[in-house]
């Protein structure tokens, strides 16, 4: 699946509608990230400096899952413009399973500045919204 | 010695917490006014979120994936999204009538004007959503409802004609002041208050936040398979009590007040204070659990990170969820809409909304896939496809009967 | 270009559109649905003359059943098988109940002097039985040690009290009676 990898061997077809999108991305410490709500598709033969988008009729691999507005337009249509992405390189996925689960932390990823701005903004102020609940009191 | 406890207490927890604002009022008004020629709904009801439960917890504890991040992945974006909005709503009208529950029954406890109390329950719900550890919150709240028995000790206090309780309950004999139509609406309404989807979000999102595994399933199933009967034997003791009581009085149950009379009538203030402790909890434990639910299903839909057992700032927009849920429960409430009437709405759409998370749940059941090799057996699967059958019915058939019947009136 | 290519079978395909449609419309149900039950509470005046007695009867039921409630509220608190603030809430509730019956008369218009009638002998036992079951109320917060015991119309004993709420009830009787109810 990856571009770096050459297809093992026992390959194992997956099917993008059915076992990609709308899965569930944890990260390496089983936290969820996000929903996959698109895929970027790029060429697979991409050179060394850069990606290339797929050609039509050509090979074509996953450059990145998609999160933030592209929801969205998945729902209603259109497409938003590449800056407004949330991607996550393909690069970090780790295994394709029940859940994606990714080889990165949760916060090492620039993906949900909604959560971000609310842990900074809102509940990491009120008294106890940094208290581990599993501990005792 | 300690599993042994341990299986109890999951027990007594289902028991104590099987019973809901919905089926307090329903069960009281079922009571009142066709006696127990309804119980078999119950019997239909219990054993449909015995199994319901069982198979959204199997998935959970197998597959590790709760009850809306499936449902996204079957259904897509779209069709999920139309689902999350129904479910969304469905819950957050149950939330509502559980808050104005606590109220009441605070108010029955004390005759502070139930407005005063909705904020202040409210408060207390969020409190301990944002403090109280997932197990205590939930062993704590199941115990106390566990004092709901008292409706069952003062059936037996009451001393009824039991013969012509059952006469009643086998064959199925409503009073023939009541019309065909106003008796089926009751029992899509007590269908619905016997398998509300909330407790499904929330069975499989817990097994989440106590990370079970298919070790568990054992556990799982003993805690399903007697805590919600036993629960579901409270429920009928309820309708009993109100069948014994009101019905030949005439009294046609429309406030909580009177579903206590015939405690009161039974086993005077002692028991009576028993009671009203244990509706308070029930409804604050539904409360708690209706409140997760809206948290669960939004963040499960998006992906996003959720848990009570999580610190709230690692789970904000889970947290933020449910605080707005609450506050729109409170504002609701303070139209000074009645409770009770809240509650009832919230039965009848309940069983409306009960396919959208059914048939999922049914499904992935089957995917070896998610499943491996617990997926459905046939009886299981037999005992699914009938309830396929009963839940859309329920389904289709619910609104219709609330307008021909004026919502049973 | 970032297209989630077409891939999997097309019957796969076929079958996510129809699942997604099926969604939608769904949804569009659920949108009318809620639209029409909110407005289903609403019929409160009917224009047959089955359907006025019919509502008339409804309304006398309602009424029976909050006098009921409150003898029953009445004789419990008599025992001390009741706490006050119990007592207080039922009979407060069953006011609002009588107020409930009270609207659904006073609202209706009865479309022939049969039900015109029968609404007006409702009226009265309605009536009468609201002025009982206040009267009750303010009973019980005697009970509960209210300095009321000056206040003219409260009935001293329980006794007088059950005496007045069965005459209210027996008056609803009659009138429902007259509705053809039973």
């Amino acid at each position: 699946m990856s571009r770096d990898d050459s297809p093992p061997t026992g390959v194992r077809v997956v099917d993008v509608r059915l076992h990609l999108l709308s899965r569930q991305v944890l990260d390496v410490d089983g936290e969820p990230v996000t929903t996959v709500d698109d895929l970027e598709l790029v060429a697979a033969d991409a050179p060394e400096d850069g990606r290339r988008d797929a050609v039509p009729g050509e090979p074509a691999e996953v450059g990145a899952i998609l999160t933030g507005p592209v929801l969205l337009t998945r729902l209603l249509g259109g497409r938003p413009p590449a800056s407004r992405w949330e991607p996550v390189p393909w690069s970090d996925v780790g295994h394709v399973g029940t859940a994606i689960e990714l080889t990165v932390q949760a916060d090492s990823l620039d993906v949900h500045w909604t959560e971000d701005w609310l842990r900074e903004h809102v509940v990491g102020r009120i008294p106890g919204g940094r208290h581990d609940p599993e501990e005792e009191s | 010695m300690k599993r042994l406890l341990g299986v109890a207490l999951g027990i007594l927890t289902a028991i104590g917490g099987f019973v809901d604002i919905g089926d307090l009022v329903t069960n009281a008004v079922v009571g009142s006014r066709f006696g127990l020629s309804l119980v078999w709904v119950v019997v239909v009801g219990v054993v449909g979120i015995c199994l319901f439960a069982s198979m959204s917890g199997r998935v959970a504890a197998v597959s590790g994936r709760a009850t809306f991040e499936i449902i996204r992945e079957r259904l897509g974006p779209r069709a999920a999204g139309a689902n999350l909005a129904a479910s969304f709503a469905i819950n957050l009208l149950t939330l509502t009538a559980e808050v104005g529950g606590i109220a009441l029954a605070l108010h029955l406890a004390s005759s502070v004007e139930p407005r005063l109390w909705i904020p202040v329950a409210a408060f207390a719900v969020w409190l301990v959503l944002w403090r109280v550890k997932f197990q205590v919150m939930e062993n704590v709240a199941g115990l106390l409802g566990l004092l709901l028995v008292g409706f069952g000790v003062a059936l037996f206090l009451l001393g009824p004609d039991w013969g012509e309780l059952l006469r009643q309950a086998v064959p199925p004999s409503p009073p023939a002041t009541e019309h065909v139509a106003t008796y089926w609406y009751y029992a899509v309404a007590l269908f619905g208050a016997a398998m509300t989807p909330y407790e499904v979000f929330f069975f499989s999102s817990g097994a989440v936040e106590e990370g079970w595994t298919a070790k568990d399933l054992a556990q799982n199933r003993v805690n399903v398979l007697v805590g919600f009967p036993l629960g579901g034997l409270l429920s009928v003791a309820i309708a009993a009590c109100a069948a014994v009581v009101l019905l030949p009085a005439g009294i046609e149950v429309s406030s909580l007040s009177q579903i206590v009379l015939p405690v009161a009538e039974a086993g005077g203030t002692l028991l009576l204070a028993l009671v009203i402790v244990g509706i308070v909890a029930a409804t604050f434990g539904a409360a708690l659990e209706t409140a997760l639910s809206s948290g669960y299903t939004l963040a499960q839909y998006l992906g996003w990170s959720w848990g009570k057992f999580r610190r709230p700032a690692r789970a904000a927009r889970f947290h933020v969820t449910m605080v707005v849920a609450l506050l729109l429960a409170v504002a609701i409430l303070m139209t000074s809409v009645d409770p009770v009437a809240v509650t009832e709405m919230s039965v009848v759409f309940s069983a409306v909304a009960l396919p959208l998370t059914y048939v999922p749940i049914l499904l992935v059941a089957n995917d070896p896939e998610y499943m491996g090799e617990h997926v459905n057996g046939r009886a299981t699967n037999a005992l699914g496809m009938v309830y396929l059958v009963i839940v859309v019915a329920a389904a289709v058939a619910a609104i219709p009967l609330m307008i021909a019947t004026g919502a049973g009136s | 270009m970032r297209t989630p290519a077409r891939s999997g079978t097309i019957a796969d395909v076929g079958r996510r559109a129809r699942i997604t449609r099926s969604g939608a419309v769904l949804g569009h149900v659920l949108v009318l649905a809620v639209a029409l039950a909110t407005t289903a509470g609403c019929t409160v005046s009917r224009q047959e003359p089955g359907q006025a007695t019919a509502a008339v009867a409804d309304a006398l039921a309602q009424a029976g059943s909050a006098v009921e409630t409150t003898r029953l509220t009445v004789r419990l608190l008599d025992a001390d098988r009741v706490t006050t603030p119990v007592a207080d809430a039922a009979v407060l509730d069953q006011v609002r109940v009588l107020e409930e019956s009270t609207s659904a008369l006073t609202t209706l218009v009865p479309p022939d002097d049969v039900s015109s009638a029968q609404r007006d002998a409702g009226l009265v036992a309605v009536a009468d039985a609201t002025r009982e079951v206040v009267a009750a109320r303010a009973w019980v917060a005697r009970e509960a040690g209210g300095d009321l015991s000056e206040a003219g119309a409260v009935p001293l004993t329980a006794s007088e009290l059950q005496a007045d709420l069965a005459r209210a009830a027996d008056d609803l009787d009659t009138a429902l009676a007259l509705a053809g109810g039973a």
